[in-house]
């Protein structure tokens, strides 16, 4: 149930604004030496440490204490649809259905009720790497909180009866997702950029793996993929880290950290430039995405790549002038009403990324569209100037901080980057990472992963208008410069 | 905690901006190439560790000064790097009787535009940039808010923008026309999009409030956009944009700091209404009067079997709302309504979300999980400062209008009936905890210091509420539901309404102990 808003959480938000979901926050800028015997200035924070331990089953415990009265607690783990193959495709998406379905100590009823009479919120859901339970409540009642969350992921009881019910409910999520035109596109845009390989199926998985799936592709699901090396707990709001690794202890230290079936291995995705289109003339607006293959998390070349998806921007025509005309592509927008919105994005997975652009706009414009599109892309790569680039670097910076308003962003933001780079990245180190770039590094790396290479598009509507797949190819570069 | 790191801090960025030019010398060097190759799973070498702060339990309380000229300074410590400050206007739709209606939506467009000292909307946004900073203008029914939230050592100029854009804007004529067409697709998108929760808000106080203060529109409407022009956005400015009818509302910054600049940058500056009086019409004055809640009917029949075209289609559905008259905020009851409108709670019968979205209130228990074809229902309560209207939405098939309406009737006539420990306990709870988690965000804490200090002069603090939201009993919410369901309903319904009930019908179900509406029989219809 839970997962309609999420499924977007971590497939676009994350990227769309990978701006928002990353950390950071500091003010004093780092004084940087270019020789080797580098110096660094200590900086001053005014927020609090992200202080981490381990269970000795592997689980990693990292949180942040602010002292308020509320706090947010969550599971993340290392799995999703990404490591499922086309039989059980949509397991992992299932079995978020099933954990809010009782467990040998309560039953659905009485984890309901006891959530509800805390004044607590429970929630989860799955993306294509990522799976997360997390709980939301007062502070005094974190023990408790942590009680259930290590419960319902260690002892559900998904019982057949339920298992059936749950089908017809995916599958009228299935619908529901459907409604919504930018998650059918992203999907096709995964289905046609990662082609063949897990990152191209969805989450929920085709309707008859959801008619199929078996009690026992549950538990396989689970014996496979939960485990404590591959699991973080983490906490932010009023949370003490002693106090959090003692119920850690308490609730999560029998997670098992060895595999009984074979090890399963992350098998690398291709990336194939390409498209699809869904050509419907009755429609009134045309969704259409195009993008590069961009890098996994952890590469550093991602830091430039998100202050060029900064640079871009996102735009909406009701905005007007809009909050965003630093982007010369909004004002083209703004000026000659070429789309509807438009949102650049920079989704990461571990070895590999989707880089690139989600426009909405008539079918007469779409042409013009796409030719103001490209044509900002290959000034990226080319003769982007250094003053664009300081405004994107100082606008990444801040979405990145204010996005740390309230326990449960700061929690994801933990969690999340636990799983990304196994660390999370202090704020002074991320803002100098930011503050390193500068319009030669990003016309190398934009050089590096957009100037004439294949894109993957995906655009469903009115579509006539929208160039051949040659003709946008041949678009991903200049005969000049 | 707070004053003592702040202080050490902003020390440090004085010394430390030297470096900002020199740090940017450095990058262009082939140096750069140290950090931009290091994994971001690996810190980079030499780097050092940050010295954190600790968080200390003490919660901060919210000061309040008043400047010589009527202005309210009122502003609360935290936490953070950041903080967020801005101004909070009574003003709004509300006040628009005698102005051509939807004066307060283009003064919400045309904010941080330009201004005397900043030449253009641009100029602010890279000023703000410098400082991390990002703005925002909100208006609603009784109030205009402008906010900043950016870094607070760059506070100084976030409040010279901020005073600026207040009290100097220039309001030229090409704004003007870009708002106007900013308006135009506001409308444009809300005729697309399938979620009709914003019509059905301005419909449902249109009927509670008709033809005065809060029933007036808040979105321009499409007749009056191109009759808008200078001389109405000055005078209604002049005229309610005035420093008594306004708030210096601060979170995350020394209390004293904050006055000391208010009256550097609010006191000082000359407001455009006031240097270009020729412009001010002076027929058209102040708004005094009180909301009047009226009750009644307003149906918006429209064909909505069309709203979303794709692949797979929204179902076709009829919206309706019933609205009672709640009180004002100031009321005693008002904390009584609160309690209500959680104890009601509900949602879509399809919504995001685990255990803790309320699956235990009565619209759920009662209304979604009993009636299969109920697409979504849910109660509101808008508070303002004179009145008041709680209200319960919901959408079905437009064929079954007719069931939806009765049932909603039934659930608000059972208000006033016997309520069980069990759900008030849980409603209580939730309330209380749902009240502490908004306080996570620092913008909400400072729109709450802004609104509490505009209308009853100063703040009071989580735990004031909690207490009172602790004390309310059964007899409580019987005594205000038997108050609501007093007066008359206000309804508003948007969609095919061939099978809407009448406004009598619904008025006699109310008023009756089961909430049976009348039953009549048609044998040809």
């Amino acid at each position: 149930m839970a997962a309609k808003i999420w499924r977007i959480a971590p497939t676009l938000t994350k990227t769309f604004s990978v701006s928002q979901r990353a950390p950071a926050a500091t003010v004093s800028l780092n004084r940087w030496r270019s020789t080797q015997a580098a110096t660094f200035e200590q900086t001053l924070l005014n927020v609090p440490e992200t202080k981490t331990s381990k269970l000795e089953n592997g689980v990693r415990i990292a949180s942040e204490d602010s002292g308020i009265p509320t706090a947010t607690v969550g599971v993340w783990i290392d799995t999703g649809s990404r490591y499922e193959n086309a039989q059980n495709n949509g397991v992992a998406h299932f079995l978020e259905h099933m954990a809010f379905k009782g467990t040998s100590k309560r039953s659905q009823t009485d984890l309901e009720l006891e959530v509800e009479n805390m004044g607590a919120h429970l929630n989860a859901y799955t993306s294509r790497e990522q799976t997360v339970y997390y709980a939301k409540c007062l502070s005094q009642d974190l023990p408790k909180a942590m009680d259930i969350l290590a419960d319902i992921l260690q002892n559900s009881t998904l019982r057949e009866q339920e298992i059936e019910r749950e089908r017809g409910v995916i599958l009228r999520e299935m619908q529901e997702v459907e409604t919504n035109l930018q998650e059918v596109v992203f999907d096709h845009l995964h289905a046609t950029a990662f082609q063949g390989t897990s990152l191209g199926r969805t989450i929920l998985g085709p309707t008859e793996n959801i008619q199929s799936i078996s009690r026992t592709d549950l538990q396989e699901y689970i014996q496979n993929h939960y485990k404590g090396p591959r699991t973080v707990l983490a906490a932010a709001g009023g949370v003490d880290h002693a106090e959090l690794s003692n119920l850690a202890q308490k609730y999560f230290g029998n997670l098992s950290a060895t595999y009984e079936n074979e090890i399963p291995t992350m098998q690398p995705c291709r990336f194939t430039g390409s498209e699809i289109r869904v050509r419907d003339d009755s429609m009134p607006l045309a969704h259409v995405a195009i993008a590069v293959e961009g890098a996994g998390w952890a590469n550093p070349d991602n830091i430039a790549l998100m202050v060029a998806n900064t640079l871009i921007g996102s735009w909406d025509r009701s905005h007007g002038g809009g909050p965003n005309l630093a982007s010369r592509l909004a004002a083209n927008c703004a000026e000659q009403n070429l789309a509807v919105s438009f949102q650049s994005f920079n989704t990461c997975y571990k070895d590999t990324g989707l880089w690139g652009m989600y426009f909405v706009s008539e079918g007469s414009t779409i042409e013009d569209m796409m030719f103001n599109v490209q044509g900002e892309w290959m000034r990226l790569c080319s003769n982007i100037t250094e003053f664009e680039v300081q405004r994107a670097k100082n606008l990444l910076k801040t979405n990145m901080l204010l996005q740390l308003d309230g326990s449960t962003p700061i929690c994801e933001d933990i969690g999340r980057q636990m799983l990304c780079y196994g660390r999370r990245i202090p704020l002074p180190e991320l803002e100098a990472r930011i503050e390193a770039v500068n319009a030669k590094v990003i016309r190398e790396v934009c050089s590096k992963y957009i100037y004439d290479h294949c894109p993957a598009v995906a655009a469903v509507g009115p579509l006539e208008q929208l160039p051949d797949y040659n003709r946008i190819r041949g678009a991903m570069y200049w005969l000049r410069t | 905690m707070g004053s003592r790191i702040f202080s050490v801090f902003g020390r440090k960025i004085a010394d430390t901006s030297k470096c900002f030019r020199q740090s940017r010398k450095f990058c262009t060097s082939n140096a750069t190439s140290d950090i931009c190759d290091v994994s971001l799973s690996t810190p980079p070498p030499g780097f050092p560790t940050p010295a954190y702060a600790m968080s200390s339990k003490q919660r901060h309380e919210t000061k309040v000064t008043t400047l010589p000229n009527g202005l309210r300074v009122a502003s609360e410590n935290t936490f953070g790097q950041f903080s967020t400050v801005g101004v909070v206007i009574d003003s709004g739709s509300r006040y628009e009787v005698n102005y051509p209606s939807g004066v307060s939506h283009f003064i919400e467009k045309l904010a941080f535009g330009a201004t005397s000292n900043y030449e253009s909307r641009d100029v602010i946004l890279q000023e703000l940039e410098k400082h991390g900073g990002i703005c925002d203008c909100q208006g609603s029914k009784d109030t205009l808010i402008y906010a900043i939230s950016a870094e607070t050592a760059g506070l100084s100029k976030v409040l010279d923008v901020l005073s600026d854009v207040v009290l100097r804007p220039k309001i030229s004529q090409e704004e003007i026309e870009e708002s106007q067409r900013a308006i135009y697709f506001e409308h444009e998108s809300l005729e697309l999009m399938p979620n009709q929760d914003q019509l059905l808000f301005e419909l449902s106080h249109a009927a509670a409030y008709r033809d005065n203060t809060l029933g007036l529109p808040k979105l321009t409407p499409l007749d009056k956009i191109s009759q808008i022009d200078r001389g109405n956005l000055l005078t209604f400015m002049h005229n309610y944009h005035s420093p008594e009818r306004m708030v210096l509302a601060g979170v995350g910054m020394e209390h004293d700091v904050l006055v000391e600049m208010a009256k550097e940058y609010f006191e000082q500056k000359t407001p455009t209404w006031t240097s270009e009086q020729n412009i001010i019409n002076p027929n058209q004055g102040i708004d005094t009067t009180y909301a009047q809640y009226t009750g009644g009917l307003v149906k918006v029949s429209k064909d909505l079997s069309n709203v979303s075209p794709g692949p797979n289609p929204m179902p076709e559905l009829a919206h309706a709302v019933i609205g009672l008259e709640s009180c004002s905020h100031k009321d005693p009851d008002f904390v009584a309504f609160c309690v209500l409108n959680m104890l009601m709670g509900g949602g879509g019968s399809f919504s995001a979300g685990g255990p803790g979205k309320g699956m235990y209130t009565r619209l759920y228990l009662n209304v979604l999980n009993r009636y299969h074809w109920m697409y979504s229902a849910v109660a509101m309560n808008h508070a303002y400062n004179d009145s008041g209207v709680f209200t319960i939405q919901a959408s079905a098939h437009p064929n079954q209008l007719k069931e939806l309406i009765e049932v909603i009737v039934i659930e608000l006539a059972h208000t006033k009936g016997h309520v069980a420990q069990s759900e008030l306990g849980r409603a209580k709870k939730q309330l209380q905890s749902m009240l502490l988690m908004n306080l996570e965000s620092r913008p909400v804490v400072f729109e709450d210091i802004g609104r509490q200090v505009l209308s009853q002069g100063k703040r009071e603090n989580a735990e004031h509420y909690l207490d009172e939201i602790g004390k309310i009993s059964e007899h409580d919410i019987q005594r205000v539901a038997e108050r609501m369901l007093n007066s008359k309903p206000a309804i508003a319904a948007v969609g095919d309404l061939t099978n809407m009930p009448s406004y009598e019908d619904i008025e006699v179900g109310l008023a009756s102990d089961n909430g049976k509406m009348p039953n009549k029989f048609f044998l040809f219809r």
